[in-house]
């Protein structure tokens, strides 16, 4: 594709200077396309040079996620058999055990998919610090809910809107998504792509949706990086300050 | 044939889901000598964790984890654990099925003996309700004509 581009390029640049009987101002254009062609063609080079080196990068990595992932599926699933089974001697514990064991190796691909390496305990800390926050949204959106149900007029304004998102992995699709619907006055409709469909209420509730706040902090909580969010600048401004 | 579902909601949740349905199917065969359960419900509850899968991954990935082959070996295998646990009692000279002739085999009293062998049983019972459960609803979905033996008894022409 890039052969074609430069060779298209050159054909053009020597077409202008054709047409423009060899001037200053044909040289300068044709000077000018070359150089735009030549600019391309290498970035798209070093954007697949970049992807292949990632390729790499990924596949060394993926044994190593897979051991990882085994043992996460594996505790996860012993606390939960000791949650369920509540008996503490030995027998039911070896038992617990060997089910953990069956069930991670058969589902160790299952539960951790589309995790990257290393930065577990940032994502958990991050987690547990959103929940209170998610829960005075869905604090507040009870409230607007119940007053829209209460008030005589009844001012509701059902509506689908749809937006883009900027996030990009299935599991922050199906967090943003799950977080939309808990909310009351909205519920999601579908997703295709990354464009999501939301049934809003009323016009305050769809405004509130579309400023993204909630996506903003469902990727700080994943940590979808190659973007800069509102979050993260939040995070860095207080350095900033103590620095100061 | 079940082919991988759109819904990118229903197919990451299910995905997460399967484990701890795995593990509560378990938990249910193992504490059926204690608590309501026991092999029947949790093979049933662990047979529907692969039903789930197939659902939402569709054939060509269930059958990775869970082909017809495994699950007609692991239903004669249940069913094996099932009459062997029961021939050896007879062996030991009680009747079929009665655990306190283990006693002297696992070397523990007669009253432990008939827990573990209970727990054999259901291990058995589950593994085999499971499989058949897997095998029925595997069949039905394909009509019983897997796609590679579509070609060979001309059913797309």
């Amino acid at each position: 594709m890039e052969v074609t581009v430069l060779v298209q390029a050159v054909y053009k640049a020597f077409e202008i200077l054709e047409k423009g009987k060899n001037s200053e101002k044909a040289r300068d254009e044709a000077r000018e396309l070359l150089y735009t062609s030549a600019k391309f063609t290498s970035e798209t080079k070093s954007l697949t040079e970049k992807r292949e080196a990632k390729a790499l990068l990924l596949s060394a990595k993926k044994s190593r996620l897979a051991l990882r992932n085994f043992f996460l599926t594996f505790f996860i699933l012993f606390a939960f058999w000791i949650l369920l089974s509540g008996r503490f001697d030995y027998f039911h514990l070896t038992l617990g055990g060997i089910c953990s064991v069956l069930v991670a190796y058969l589902c160790h691909d299952l539960l951790f998919f589309n995790i990257r390496l290393g930065d577990f305990r940032t994502r958990a800390r991050r987690f547990f610090l959103a929940g209170p926050w998610f829960m005075g949204q869905i604090f507040s959106a009870n409230l607007h809910v119940a007053y829209l149900a209460l008030s005589p007029k009844m001012p509701i304004d059902p509506q689908i809107i749809r937006f883009n998102t900027k996030l990009e992995s299935d599991i922050s699709w199906v967090a943003l998504a799950n977080s939309i619907t808990l909310t009351p006055g909205t519920i999601t409709i579908d997703i295709r792509e990354g464009e999501f469909f939301v049934h809003a209420l009323d016009r305050k509730v769809a405004y509130d949706l579309n400023t993204g706040e909630m996506e903003d902090k469902i990727a700080h909580v994943i940590m979808e990086a190659d973007h800069v969010y509102i979050q993260d600048v939040l995070d860095v401004a207080s350095i900033f300050g103590a620095l100061k | 044939m079940i082919s991988i579902s759109d819904d990118i909601i229903t197919r990451t949740v299910s995905r997460v889901l399967v484990p701890f349905i795995q593990i509560y199917a378990l938990y249910v065969i193992m504490h059926g000598h204690h608590s309501p359960g026991g092999g029947f419900q949790g093979g049933v509850i662990l047979g529907a964790s692969y039903i789930l899968y197939l659902i939402t991954h569709g054939l060509e990935d269930a059958k990775k984890r869970m082909s017809e082959l495994k699950a007609g070996l692991l239903s004669t295998f249940g069913i094996l654990l099932y009459s062997g646990i029961g021939l050896l009692c007879l062996i030991m000279g009680r009747n079929y099925l009665d655990y306190g002739g283990l006693s002297t085999i696992l070397k523990v009293i007669p009253a432990q003996a008939r827990s573990l062998g209970i727990l054999g049983i259901e291990i058995g019972v589950g593994l085999a309700v499971m499989a058949v459960m897997f095998s029925v609803f595997f069949d039905i979905s394909t009509g019983g004509i897997l796609p590679e033996d579509e070609e060979d008894l001309g059913v797309n022409r």
